[in-house]
C-alpha cells in the first residue's frame, strides 16, 4: 500500500500573459494563477494509482503564502491531504531552491513510497525539480513515464525516449516524473470541491525547514517574445487565387 | 449524505450571492456559495460603477479595505451625432467624502473581495461548479444538482446573473427575450494615471462617470459609458439586444468607431487595448416579472431583473447588493419561524421594500417602456447638437432669433412642438 | 583545474556541443573535454573535431541506465572542476543534467537556445523559453560549474580538423543503479522528416476526424511538402506519429511554407514554427491567435477553404 506524494506548483496562468505592443515588456499585473497543467496529470496518476493499488495520496507544494488558493483545487483532484511549504520570500524560486526545499520538508516531516512530479512545470519548464528532488533525497528516479504499474515493492515504468520506449523498473521509495499523455485529468464535481475543503493541510514554513537555499540561478532578462509577421487576411469567397499566388511566391515554391 | 445538507445554498458569487452568502454565515448558518468561473469575478474586465449605500449598510466604511478604482466626482451627459456632442456636466464635492456617493471598480478585484469576506465569515465558496438544475421535492425546492452531485438546503438563492438559468429552471420567470434584455460590451484601455487625471480634469484618485446618447448606437436602444479606473478607463456600449439582432451589427465593430468618434478619441489614444468581453442586462424592470421567490427559492440582483437604466443613470451593483441583503434577512427570519414555504418566505418582498430595492424599481415601472422610443436615440441627440450648433456657428449668413434657431432645427429633424412635449411629459413621469 | 565539458549521447550530438563548447574554451583559454559513450577505439577521433581531452565512460550492462554515470561524472566533476558543462538536452540528458547539478550544488539553464559568455564576468548567459514560448528568459549560473542542456541542431555539427592532439582516458566503471532497463521498444520508423521538409501543412484540433488528414495530405502534395500536427492530434488522438507534432515539447520546424489548418495558434505550438519563413493558417474564429502571428490568413471552414485552396495552388503551379 504504497505511499505516494504528488507534487505540483501554482503558476501564471499563460493565457493571461500579455506583452506591451510595440515592444518586448511582459505585463504580468493583471494575470490568474493555475496548477501547472504537468502537475494536474501528476495528480491524477497519484490518485488512479491509488485506486488501483490502495495505500494514499498527498498533496505537496511550495511557495509564497497566496498559493494558499491552490489547496483547495488541488485536493478537489483527490489527494486526501495536502502538505503547503510558504514564505513570503518563496517568489520566483529557481529549480534548486525548490527542489532543495522540497526535500528538506520531505524528509523531515513526510512518509512516502512514491513521489509523482509532472514531467516540468508550466512556468519555468525546466524539467528539474523531479530529478533534483530525487538527487537530493538520494533515491532512484524515473523521468518522462507516459505509463506507471506498480508490481510489488516495483514502480515498472514506460519512458518515452528518443528511439522509443524504454520501460524500467525501480524499487520503491522512488521518484517519477509523468508526461501528460499519461492520463486525462478528471475534472472536480461539486462534491469533490467540498470535501476538498474538509481536508486537512499541513502548513510547513521556514523555521520548520531551519534552512534557506540560495539560488544557484539568476535570472538577468525577461522579456515577451515576438514574431512579426504581415498578417494579411484573404477572402474565402474570392481570395483562394491571390493566396495561392502569394504563398507559391513569398516561399519560392515551384 | 445528511452532512451536505446547508441552510442555503447560494448559486453565483457577483455582489447579490456574495452580500447573501456573508451575512448568513456572519449569522453562522451553513452556507454554500457557487461560482461558475475559476475564481469570483474571475475574467470579468468590467469596470462597474457602484453607489455606495447599499454595501456601506452591511459594511461600515467598506472603502476602507476593499479594492476600489475612483471615487466618482463627476458625472457627465454626453449627446451626441457624428461629428458634434453637446456635454453637461455635474461635480460635487461632497461625493468625495465618506459615505462617498459612488465608487468605479473592477469587478475581478472587486468580486474577488466580497466573496473572500463570505468565505472568511464562514461561507463554503466552491468554485468551477456549473450548476445544472434545482432539484424538487413535490413543489418544493430542496437542492440543486451540479453534474452527478446533488446537495440539498433549506433554500436556494438565485444570484447567477441577467441570463440566470436556475431562476427559469425553477419556474420563476421564463425565458429572457431579446427585447427583455441589453447586450452590454466594452474594452478595458490602459492609460497611466496621470495621462487620465490630465484628459478628464481629475484630482488625484477622484473619478468622472459619462454616459452617451445618440449616434454610438445608430439609433439603437442604448447609450455608451466610460468610467475612469485608477490607470484604465472602461469604455462600452449597451444596447438593446432585440434591436442588435435585427440590425446584425457586429458589437465590435460599434465599439470600434464609439472609440473613433471625436469626442471619444482624444480621450482614449494611445492607450493599450486590454480585454474586450461582452455580458446580458436585464433591461425590461419589473414588467418582465420575474417571480423573487417561490417554495424554497429567491431569487436576488440580476437574476432577479433588478436593474434600473433610465439612459442617465444606470443601476445594478447597489440593487444586487441591496437585494443579496434583503435575500439573507429572509432566510433567517423563515429559519427562526422554520418556514421556507413560499409563504415563509414571501417577507423578501417586505425586506426588498425596506432596503428600497422594490421602492426603486416601483418608481421606474415605467421607465422601460419610456426608453423604447426610437426619438430618444435618433432624433433628440440630433435636435440638441444641432441648435447648439446653430447657437455657436457664426458665418456671413444672417443672424437668427434663438426661438426661431429651436423651431427650424425641430423641422428639420420632423418634429412637432406636440410630440417633443408629449415625450418631455412621459420622460417627466417616467424617470 | 577549469574546461569546457560536454556530454552527448551519441555521434551527432557529441559533434553539435563539440562546436558550441570548442568557441567558449577558446574565449575562456581552457581546454574542451567530451565526455563520450562508446567504444574506445573511437575515442581519439573526437580529438580531430576539436576536443582537448575524452574522457571515456565505461561500457555498462544493457539493463543499466545512462544515468548511471551520475556518480562517475559527479566524481570526475569534483575533481577538475570544470568552468561549463553542457548536455544535450535529450530524455535522458535533461535527467543526468539535472541529477549532476543537484550533486554539485550547481545551476543548470534547461534547454537554453542561445549562449554568450560575458567577456567581463566570465559568465555565460543562457538564453532559454518560458511561459511555453511566450517569454525568453536569460539566466546566469552563479555557481561552478555554470551547466546548461543544449536542444538538438542549435549548434552545427564541427568540422574535423587534421593533426590535433589530445588525451583520452577512461574513467572508473560506476555502481549498478537502482535503476533497470525491462525492455526497449524502438520507436516505429519514421515515415517523413518533418524538421527537414521545406513545406509543412499542419493540423490541428479544428480537424473533425481521422479521415479528415487527407485533405491536409492532399494539399501538402501539391506542395511536396510533409504533414504535420499539433501535440494532442499525436498524443491524444493518435492520428498521427509522435514525431509528426510541432511545439515546445516536440519538433521546431523551419520550413519555407508552413500552413496551419484549424489551428488555434496557442504559444505551446507556435514557439515550434517561428522558425518558418512564410507562416499560412486557415481557421474558421477570425479572433484564432494563429492569425496573429501569421503572414497570410483565411477565416473559413477548413472543409470548404482547403480543397479549392489545394485546386488554387495546382494552377498556380500547373501541376
Amino acid at each position: 500500500m504504497p505511499k505516494i506524494i504528488t507534487c505540483f506548483k501554482w503558476v501564471i496562468d499563460q493565457a493571461d500573459i500579455k506583452s506591451e505592443p510595440g515592444s518586448n515588456r511582459l505585463i504580468l499585473d493583471r494575470v490568474d494563477y493555475k496548477i501547472s497543467d504537468y502537475d494536474r496529470n501528476a495528480i491524477e496518476e497519484a490518485v488512479r494509482l491509488q485506486e488501483v493499488y490502495g495505500g494514499s495520496v498527498a498533496a505537496l507544494t511550495i511557495g509564497t503564502p497566496a498559493a494558499r488558493k491552490s489547496l483547495k483545487d488541488a485536493l478537489a483532484r483527490g489527494p486526501e491531504q495536502a502538505y503547503f511549504v510558504h514564505d513570503a520570500s518563496f517568489n520566483d524560486l529557481e529549480p534548486a531552491q525548490t527542489a532543495s526545499l522540497l526535500a528538506r520538508a520531505l524528509d523531515s516531516q513526510i512518509d512516502y513510497d512514491l513521489i509523482i512530479c509532472g514531467e516540468g512545470s508550466g512556468d519555468l519548464y525546466a524539467q528539474q525539480v523531479g530529478p533534483r528532488l530525487a538527487e537530493n533525497l538520494n533515491l532512484p528516479c524515473i523521468t518522462q513515464a507516459r505509463k506507471l504499474t506498480i508490481q510489488e515493492n516495483q514502480v515498472i515504468a514506460e519512458r518515452k525516449v528518443e528511439e522509443g520506449i524504454e520501460v524500467v523498473a525501480a524499487p520503491m521509495p522512488c521518484l517519477v516524473t509523468v508526461l501528460p499523455e499519461i492520463n486525462t485529468p478528471r475534472i472536480p464535481g461539486l462534491k469533490d470541491t467540498l470535501a476538498a475543503s474538509k481536508k486537512p493541510v499541513t502548513e510547513i514554513s521556514l523555521q520548520d525547514l531551519g534552512q534557506y537555499y540560495e539560488p544557484c540561478l539568476k535570472t538577468i532578462d525577461l522579456q515577451a517574445t515576438t514574431m512579426e509577421r504581415k498578417c494579411e487576411k484573404f477572402d474565402p469567397a474570392d481570395g483562394l487565387n491571390k493566396l495561392a499566388q502569394a504563398l507559391v511566391k513569398a516561399a519560392a515554391i515551384s | 449524505m445528511a452532512e451536505d445538507k446547508f441552510t442555503a445554498i447560494v448559486v453565483g458569487a457577483g455582489p447579490a450571492g456574495s452580500t447573501a452568502a456573508y451575512l448568513l454565515a456572519r449569522e453562522g448558518l451553513d452556507v454554500l456559495l457557487i461560482e461558475k468561473g475559476d475564481t469570483p469575478g474571475s475574467k470579468n474586465m468590467f469596470g462597474g460603477r457602484m453607489y455606495s449605500y447599499a454595501l456601506n449598510r452591511i459594511m461600515p466604511d467598506f472603502w476602507e479595505e476593499a479594492p476600489l478604482e475612483r471615487p466618482v466626482a463627476r458625472e457627465i451627459i454626453t449627446l451626441m451625432d457624428d461629428e458634434k456632442s453637446v456635454s453637461v456636466t455635474y461635480r460635487d464635492e461632497n461625493w468625495l467624502h465618506p459615505p462617498y456617493h459612488s465608487w468605479v471598480l473592477l469587478r475581478a478585484d472587486f468580486d474577488a473581495w466580497l466573496a473572500s469576506k463570505a468565505e472568511e465569515a464562514g461561507a463554503l465558496l466552491a468554485c468551477n461548479i456549473l450548476v445544472d438544475d434545482v432539484v424538487w421535492d413535490g413543489d418544493r425546492i430542496v437542492g440543486i444538482q451540479a453534474g452527478d452531485d446533488q446537495l440539498l438546503a433549506d433554500v436556494v438563492i438565485c444570484a447567477d446573473g441577467a441570463n440566470s438559468l436556475l431562476t427559469e429552471k425553477a419556474g420563476l420567470r421564463n425565458r429572457l427575450l431579446p427585447h427583455q434584455v441589453a447586450t452590454g460590451f466594452k474594452q478595458v484601455i490602459e492609460l497611466p494615471p496621470e495621462t487620465i487625471n490630465q484628459r478628464f480634469q481629475l484630482n488625484g484618485s477622484e473619478g468622472v462617470a459619462q454616459l452617451f446618447a445618440g449616434s454610438c448606437t445608430r439609433g439603437m436602444q442604448g447609450g455608451g459609458f466610460l468610467y475612469t479606473n485608477k490607470n484604465s478607463i472602461s469604455l462600452g456600449l449597451v444596447i438593446k439586444s432585440s434591436d442588435l439582432q435585427h440590425n446584425q451589427y457586429y458589437p465590435a465593430e460599434l465599439l470600434e468607431d464609439f472609440k473613433a468618434h471625436p469626442t471619444i478619441a482624444p480621450l482614449v489614444a494611445d492607450g493599450r487595448e486590454a480585454e474586450y468581453s461582452a455580458h446580458l442586462v436585464p433591461e425590461a424592470g419589473l414588467e418582465m416579472a420575474p417571480r423573487l421567490f417561490g417554495s424554497g427559492i429567491l431569487a436576488a440582483g440580476d437574476a432577479a431583473g433588478l436593474v434600473i437604466n433610465l439612459g442617465y443613470l444606470v443601476r445594478g451593483m447597489d440593487l444586487a447588493i441591496a437585494s443579496g441583503e434583503a435575500a439573507a434577512r429572509t432566510v433567517i427570519q423563515a429559519r427562526t419561524n422554520n418556514d421556507f414555504s413560499a409563504e415563509g418566505l414571501s417577507i423578501y418582498q417586505q425586506f426588498l421594500q425596506e432596503t428600497a430595492v422594490l421602492t426603486a424599481m416601483e418608481t421606474y415601472r415605467q421607465a422601460p417602456r419610456f426608453l423604447d422610443n426610437r426619438r430618444l436615440y435618433e432624433v433628440y441627440p440630433a435636435l440638441a447638437t444641432g441648435l447648439l450648433s446653430r447657437m455657436f456657428t457664426v458665418d456671413e449668413t444672417s443672424p437668427v432669433h434663438l426661438m426661431t434657431k429651436a423651431l427650424n432645427e425641430l423641422k428639420k429633424n420632423e418634429m412637432g412642438l406636440t410630440r417633443l412635449i408629449g415625450d418631455a411629459w412621459k420622460g417627466g413621469r417616467s424617470l | 583545474m577549469a574546461g569546457v565539458w560536454i556530454l552527448g549521447e551519441n555521434h551527432e550530438q557529441t559533434l553539435e556541443l563539440l562546436n558550441g563548447g570548442r568557441k567558449l574554451a577558446d574565449q575562456l583559454d581552457t581546454k574542451l573535454v567530451a565526455l563520450f559513450r562508446g567504444v574506445q577505439e573511437l575515442a581519439p577521433e573526437y580529438i580531430d573535431y576539436g576536443a582537448d581531452e575524452v574522457l571515456v565512460l565505461p561500457p555498462i550492462a544493457p539493463e543499466q541506465p545512462f544515468s548511471s554515470y551520475v556518480p562517475i561524472i559527479v566524481e570526475e566533476a569534483r575533481q577538475e572542476d570544470p568552468d561549463i558543462f553542457l548536455v544535450a538536452a535529450t530524455t535522458r540528458g535533461k535527467e543526468i543534467a539535472a541529477r549532476i547539478a543537484a550533486r554539485l550544488n550547481t545551476g543548470l539553464g534547461s534547454e537554453c537556445t542561445g549562449l554568450i559568455l560575458d567577456p567581463d564576468s566570465g559568465k555565460l548567459h543562457m538564453k532559454r523559453m518560458m511561459f511555453g514560448g511566450a517569454a525568453v528568459q536569460k539566466v546566469v549560473c552563479t555557481t561552478r560549474p555554470q551547466m546548461a542542456t543544449i536542444p538538438l541542431h542549435t549548434f552545427e555539427p564541427t568540422a574535423r580538423l587534421e593533426g590535433r592532439t589530445g588525451q583520452v582516458r577512461e574513467l572508473a566503471a560506476p555502481p549498478a543503479s537502482a535503476v533497470s532497463i525491462i525492455e526497449r521498444k524502438p520507436r516505429e520508423k519514421e515515415s517523413s522528416n518533418i524538421t527537414e521538409a521545406r513545406v509543412l501543412v499542419c493540423v490541428g484540433r479544428g480537424l473533425q476526424k481521422e479521415a479528415d488528414l487527407e485533405l491536409a495530405r492532399e494539399l501538402a502534395e501539391a506542395l511536396g511538402g510533409e504533414i504535420a500536427c499539433t501535440r494532442p492530434i499525436a498524443e491524444e488522438l493518435h492520428w498521427l506519429p509522435e514525431e509528426s507534432y510541432i511545439g515546445l515539447s516536440g519538433q521546431h520546424v523551419k520550413p519555407d511554407l508552413y500552413i496551419g489548418i484549424g489551428i488555434s495558434g496557442q504559444i505551446q505550438h507556435t514557439v515550434g514554427i517561428r522558425d518558418a519563413k512564410v507562416i499560412c493558417a486557415v481557421n474558421r474564429d477570425e479572433k484564432a491567435a494563429i492569425f496573429q502571428i501569421s503572414d497570410y490568413g483565411i477565416t473559413g471552414d477548413l472543409y470548404e477553404v482547403i480543397p479549392r485552396l489545394t485546386a488554387e495552388l495546382k494552377k498556380v503551379l500547373q501541376k
